[in-house]
């Protein structure tokens, strides 16, 4: 508390750095809704037509979608879903072994690494899109879009956690003379089966979202009934089909989250509590911690 | 038997973990090494399997060349010696078993043992070797359920699964308080004597060293400084190991507060 | 204590226990059934190969691709629906954000039904909000930037409730303790250090948004998608490949931008 403190000036640039964000936003705005062909009653009409479907959609048609076979179909995507995962497990495990840099050599785990990023890229419909005329429609056509776009996301995930391990196990395999496929199903695979099977089931969670999508272009499940019922602005039909989709997702989000809680805590060790924040800082690529 | 001729070890980075180490260790000999950490105990217990390879010189375990040697032939070099670690390297999520198993990978044809169908001998020899170590009844028991002693007695039957004629244990008790550590040297000591096996122990504590030791090599910087029977063995030599006079620290009886104490029970 | 050697005995070969048997058992049978169900064809894996219509990838029609008015035009539209619906549906996502957390809602049932609703809002997949935003105010972008500004809500509020509920609330109780209202409260007290991660969550969405704007045309929402489907339609695969590349392209690019400014915020 000496006389001689004096108050400092206010920090230069922080105004103007804020003023500049604001108007970067606002051109982007801008720029954005110019190139949507907004005009000003579309624009106010909006609000009202949606708000006019929606009331058409109460009460939900539930006995006559039913009556369609809607809830088969809803079935029909969660089977989509779940093979899908299936087939990107079984495919993505073995490569990861190859892609992770504590355990593979950098020939193999290179390619492999940029095959999973290639995959990543492509969204699962472009996939069913190129797919469909090879497989023709239905579901088997969503099933391998998904299963191939699940090979990318889950490599990538198991590869993470194969390059997180004790590396002492590994250590012990080597110098009792075994192979390296000895080391790797019994001193790495034990380590990571708990985490890489929690992360099938998320990505399973995520697949039945995308199965009912794929539906939309005919690559099976309930996707395709809520587009026909669309087509001829049936609203209430496609309420019924929406919150049969809506309450299967919940559904499974729930069973499957706390059946990836179970795994997760019966597995030993204490690093083992942040995994589920790990899973979703991996989806997210952002650290929640 | 096993003979290093000038043996150098230079790791990436320019790192000299060892220079011209010549050493001869006949069968059934119980050696201890002792000296600073980074003075290259560890790397040369590892120069021995091939786990660290010598930058020259040459080490022969059993009239077989270890530097330079093929990857098959390193694996069967590896199969005959065991190695127990500070650290246990154990799997925790898995059998206490599953983990002694790991030491019949070498004899077990890769598909049997990736399949978990491990034949009927192998099992046998590593219950024999669980019995050995007097664990036998946590067989099935996940490792990690285990106290810090009894992990590293899976280590040792992991190690005894092998058959092995020579036995590596770097730093075997670091991790574990006085009384078990103890244990654990005591463990090494018989079996050495009962089965004959050559053991090579690095260890930090000289109090340890002198007890279990019969002959005792010394380490600094890499260089060996000291390398006799360890009844000749006074506070002087351990002076010129450690380049300092001997503190509390270096003896396990002195120090009551263990290294790591993970020890439950 | 620790047994001496010789001492313990050998312990039975646990059997596998029955629960563990009949889950792993109804894990199979459910996999088989659904298999059958989509009608599972592993000769697809090998029949992919020698299947005509590979012929009609290729070559990639390169100077189609590049002509600004077939490629590129789109390609802006999609990046404006992008933009307009990240930019909305985060700014939207800061209150219904703070409602959302324990720690900074109004009152219990702000909390409750602002849960609840965006729980469901979620739940619907983001083509579904497409088709149903095309069918009520017509096809175009316009109908797809509020399917994705709805979508870019819903993921929003659960990324950034969560970043708030982990926030410290000692800052907010000292606001409150000087008597602030509840909005500058939150405005002082908590908004400052979860900024950074609204940010990030931010670029991650318009992340997700630029992925999920490609497909929108597939749908009548706009966007490069809209031109992937007819192209498909005319069985023009090069072409649709030769935009795949594309796409692959500026994804891969914006991913790698996107990722390394949120590294460098948080």
């Amino acid at each position: 508390m000496t006389a001689a403190t004096q108050r400092p000036a206010p920090p230069r640039w922080t105004g103007e750095r804020r003023g500049a964000i604001g108007v970067v936003l606002l051109v982007a705005m801008v720029w954005s809704i110019s190139g949507l062909d907004v005009t000003l009653d579309r624009l106010l009409g909006a609000p009202s037509d949606a708000w006019a479907i929606l009331r058409q959609m109460v009460p939900p048609a539930f006995a006559r979608v039913a009556a369609r076979g809607a809830v088969g179909k809803v079935f029909e995507s969660v089977y989509i879903a779940w093979i899908g995962t299936v087939i990107g497990a079984l495919l993505s495990l073995p490569l990861a072994f190859m892609a992770a840099h504590n355990v593979a050599p950098i020939w193999i785990r290179v390619p492999i690494r940029q095959l999973f990023n290639a995959i990543r890229a492509v969204p699962e419909l472009i996939l069913a899109v190129i797919l469909i005329p090879i497989t023709g429609l239905g579901p088997w056509a969503g099933t391998l879009a998904i299963g191939i776009h699940s090979i990318g996301t889950l490599g990538k995930w198991a590869t993470e956690s194969i390059e997180s391990i004790d590396s002492g196990p590994i250590e012990a395999v080597d110098s009792t003379g075994g192979r390296w496929v000895s080391s790797m199903r019994w001193a790495v695979f034990p380590q990571v089966m708990s985490t890489i099977s929690s992360y099938w089931l998320f990505r399973f969670e995520i697949n039945v979202r995308a199965s009912a999508v794929l539906g939309m272009i005919g690559a099976g499940g309930v996707g395709s009934e809520l587009v026909s019922h669309l087509v001829f602005r049936d609203f209430p039909a496609a309420s019924a089909v929406l919150a049969l989709t809506v309450g299967m997702v919940l559904t499974i989000d729930t069973v499957s989250a706390a059946v990836r809680r179970r795994i997760i805590t019966g597995g030993v060790g204490g690093d083992d509590s942040s995994r589920s924040a790990e899973a979703l800082s991996d989806l997210t690529g952002i650290n929640h911690r | 038997m096993i003979r290093l001729e000038d043996v150098s070890v230079t790791y990436p980075g320019g790192v000299e973990a060892l220079r011209g180490i010549d050493l001869t260790i006949g069968d059934g000999e119980f050696v201890v090494i002792v000296g600073l950490s980074g003075a290259g105990k560890s790397t040369l217990l590892r120069v021995l399997n091939g786990l660290v390879p010598a930058t020259s010189g040459s080490v022969v375990v059993d009239g077989t060349e270890v530097v330079g040697a093929s990857a098959a032939t390193l694996r069967q070099v590896r199969s005959r010696i065991g190695m127990i670690f500070q650290t246990f390297n154990l799997v925790n999520r898995t059998s206490v078993l599953n983990n002694v198993l790991m030491g019949r990978l070498s004899v077990v044809p890769a598909w049997r043992s990736t399949l978990g169908l491990w034949p009927a001998e192998d099992r046998e020899a590593a219950m024999a070797a669980l019995e050995r170590v007097g664990i036998v009844d946590k067989a099935y028991v996940r490792a990690s359920n285990l106290s810090g002693g009894q992990q590293q007695r899976v280590g040792i039957a992991r190690a005894l699964a092998q058959e092995p004629g020579l036995m590596l244990a770097d730093e075997p008790v670091a991790a574990l308080d006085p009384v078990t550590s103890r244990q654990v040297m005591g463990d090494l000591q018989k079996i050495n004597r009962e089965l004959g096996i050559t053991t090579l122990v690095n260890l930090h504590f000289l109090d340890l060293a002198k007890e279990y030791g019969r002959r005792l090599i010394g380490l600094r910087d890499g260089e060996m400084i000291f390398d006799g029977d360890i009844a000749n063995v006074d506070d002087d030599t351990f002076r010129d190991i450690y380049g300092r006079s001997i503190t509390d620290e270096d003896l396990l009886a002195m120090g009551d507060s263990p290294t790591d104490g993970s020890e439950g029970g | 204590m620790t047994p001496t050697p010789g001492q313990s005995t050998r312990p039975e070969r646990p059997r596998l226990r029955a629960r563990t048997v009949g889950i792993a058992a109804a894990l199979m049978a459910f996999s088989i059934f659904a298999a059958r169900e989509v009608g599972f064809d592993p000769s697809t894996f090998w029949e992919v190969w020698s299947n005509p219509l590979w012929e009609k990838f290729w070559p990639i029609p390169w100077d189609w691709v590049f002509d600004s008015g077939n490629v590129l035009q789109p390609f802006v539209e999609t990046f404006q629906i992008a933009t307009i619906s990240t930019i909305l549906g985060c700014g939207l996502a800061l209150p219904v954000g703070f409602a959302m957390s324990s720690l900074t809602t109004p009152n219990r049932p702000t909390y409750l039904v602002s849960r609840a609703v965006m729980n469901v809002v979620r739940a619907v997949p983001d083509l579904f909000w497409a088709k149903l935003m095309v069918t009520a105010i017509g096809i175009g972008a316009f109908a797809g930037a509020w399917a994705l500004t709805i979508f870019s809500l819903a993921v929003m509020v659960k990324l950034f409730s969560e970043t708030v509920d982990g926030a410290d609330p000692g800052p907010l109780e000292a606001a409150r303790a000087a008597g602030g209202r509840h909005a500058p409260s939150l405005r002082t007290g908590i908004l400052p250090t979860v900024f950074p991660d609204y940010v990030a969550h931010a670029l991650y969405v318009f992340e997700l948004n630029v992925r999920a704007s490609v497909v929108l045309g597939l749908v009548g929402a706009g966007g490069i998608g809209r031109v992937l489907e007819a192209q498909r339609q005319f069985f023009r695969f090069d072409r649709v490949l030769g935009m795949l590349v594309i796409i692959f392209v500026v994804v891969w690019v914006i991913e790698q931008v996107s990722v390394s400014l949120r590294k460098r915020l948080i």
